[in-house]
């Protein structure tokens, strides 16, 4: 583990019905935004999973620098799933509320923190689908965990509400380690410290964005993924960007009911 | 939050404020109070008095409490697992127990007042149209009293906390909403029907009769069935008792409510784990 890891990765491998997703995954997370990109069905998600304590791995594990300073009352991680999970008939701030009282947090500033303070009265179900995912931020925030996972909180959004949700998850970034998977490189290039590239469940490159793009001879992100990811076949495409369980691309590994996870 | 009991607290108000903003929960409810008033009207027993109001509501009552403690617990755990909500309430320093028993305490609430409610206003029905007699608080053998009709529903909760605990543990294991609904109709039909069939069966198979009391205390309907009758009907009928043992019964129905507790517990708790020990297996036979 790195001295400055808030969390490391150590050869963490998970299968699905005998299919592996990820295999001899190893990576350090540190404060700042690491965002990870890959093609659908490269294990973004099932990475990101392990890394929230959400999905058990079959081998390997998580290593967490707080593991002995923080109590068990304490909150570790804050975690956004792909698919934003609240019930409906609750208001914004009855959400955060519940949340809020687990984690000893103040809603109504974490509702402030991610611009919807106005919104705190409206129920979930009444919410956009870029202010449930706000909301889901706030509360992957709250307790002021040292790690946030944040599993494409921009998917199915449009320009504007991207560029604010991944505003907001990078300025938790200040204070925390927050993991974000993503389509949007233009976004990733605009906000990640660190870049951890995926390619059928194993990590294809991986460290700081600018040191990444130094070492591959390119400009932005994009061309990082084009190396490193393979060819065209396995860029994001608009309905990536659009549809998170869209197709997966002809090179990448998809498993039907496996890749959402 | 700084106790465990704090996060039991937490999740039973939410839990409790979800089954209020269900409609369809109360609808039940108003269903429920539909069938036993017109139960008690047309079988008569609500104009005669408390004890044969419970002899006419004791078969309904052994499916229709079930039925609704299933409809209740079957996506008490289920929801949060589905949704995904349950992976992000697990980051948070509340435990699986916590979870669980929060859940299913504000449940047992809600079942208590849905279920409690139609029958004590069939009570009352019964109060204002069955002969005189009934408002005496029955000391003797053989007199009808609102006392033994209060002391039936009281034994309704613990039988449908059974179906409740145990209907929410199996939910546990559903893969989808309508695994989740198979599974209750399962846990339904195997509770209301199972054991006494296993007790017919016995019987058939040169069993003693005088076993029955005790093979029947086993199950939950058999334990309700027995108590009701130990300590209901038989107050006023047959003094000598010997219906069940009041012990046995009442053991079995905790016991059934803290199975399903114990299930739903270490299956929130332990359930990707076994997840990760089938692939593993998988792995190994693979190779």
């Amino acid at each position: 583990m790195s001295e400055h890891a808030a969390a490391t990765v150590d050869g963490v491998a998970r299968a699905y019905g005998g299919v592996p997703v990820l295999d001899g995954v190893s990576l350090s997370v540190e404060t700042g935004v690491t965002a990870v990109v890959g093609p659908n069905g490269s294990g973004k998600s099932t990475l990101l999973g392990v890394l929230a304590g959400a999905v058990e791995p079959t081998d390997g594990g998580v290593e967490y620098a707080d593991s002995d300073s923080r109590t068990g009352s304490e909150k570790r991680v804050g975690y956004l799933p792909q698919r934003v999970p609240f019930r409906d008939g609750f208001t914004a701030r009855e959400t955060l509320g519940f949340y809020a009282a687990l984690a000893d947090g103040d809603p109504d500033a974490a509702l402030a923190d991610v611009g919807l303070g106005d919104a705190a009265d409206k129920r979930v179900e009444d919410l956009s689908g870029g202010m449930r995912r706000l909301l889901g931020i706030a509360q992957a925030t709250l307790g002021d965990p040292d790690v946030v996972v944040l599993d494409e909180p921009t998917s199915g959004l449009d320009p504007e509400m991207r560029e604010r949700a991944f505003r907001a998850a990078a300025s938790a970034g200040d204070d925390a380690a927050v993991v974000v998977s993503s389509h949007d490189l233009d976004l990733v290039d605009a906000h990640a410290d660190a870049v951890v590239v995926l390619r059928r469940g194993r990590v294809a490159a991986s460290g700081p964005r600018d040191r990444l793009l130094d070492d591959h001879g390119v400009d932005d992100v994009e061309g990082l993924y084009r190396a490193v990811a393979g060819g065209s076949g396995d860029r994001p495409t608009a309905d990536d960007r659009g549809d998170a369980d869209g197709e997966a691309s002809e090179e990448s590994v998809h498993v039907t009911g496996v890749s959402d996870r | 939050m700084n106790t465990p009991f704090g996060g039991v607290w937490i999740v039973f108000r939410r839990e409790l404020a979800t089954v209020r903003r269900t409609p369809g929960y109360a609808v039940l409810a108003v269903g429920l109070l539909v069938v036993l008033g017109g139960l008690v009207a047309v079988g008569g027993g609500g104009a005669t008095g408390f004890v044969p109001a419970v002899v006419d509501l004791l078969l309904p009552t052994e499916v229709l409490v079930p039925l609704l403690a299933v409809v209740l617990g079957y996506r008490a755990l289920f929801a949060d697992a589905a949704s995904g909500e349950l992976a992000v309430i697990r980051t948070y320093p509340v435990s699986a127990a916590a979870y669980v028993s929060g859940v299913l305490l504000a449940r047992t609430v809600a079942l208590v007042a849905l279920v409690g409610g139609p029958f004590a206003l069939v009570g009352a029905y019964v109060w204002l149209t069955a002969a005189p007699d009934t408002g005496i608080f029955a000391t003797h053998a053989g007199v009808d009293s609102p006392i033994l009709f209060v002391r039936f529903v009281a034994l309704v909760v613990p039988f449908g906390a059974a179906y409740l605990a145990l209907s929410a543990a199996v939910s546990t294991i559903a893969t989808s909403r309508r695994s989740a609904v198979a599974l209750g109709v399962l846990a339904l039909l195997v509770g209301v029907l199972g054991g006494d069939l296993v007790v017919l069966r016995s019987l058939s198979a040169g069993a003693a009769p005088g076993g029955i009391g005790g093979a029947l205390a086993l199950s939950p309907n058999g334990a309700f069935r027995g108590l009701v009758f130990e300590h209901v009907i038989g107050v006023a009928f047959a003094p000598e008792g010997g219906f069940v043992d009041t012990g046995r019964a009442v053991a079995s129905l905790v016991g059934w409510t803290a199975v399903g507790v114990v299930a739903a517990v270490a299956s929130v708790a332990f359930g990707p784990r076994v997840d990760v020990g089938v692939e593993r297996l998988r792995e190994r036979l693979r190779r």
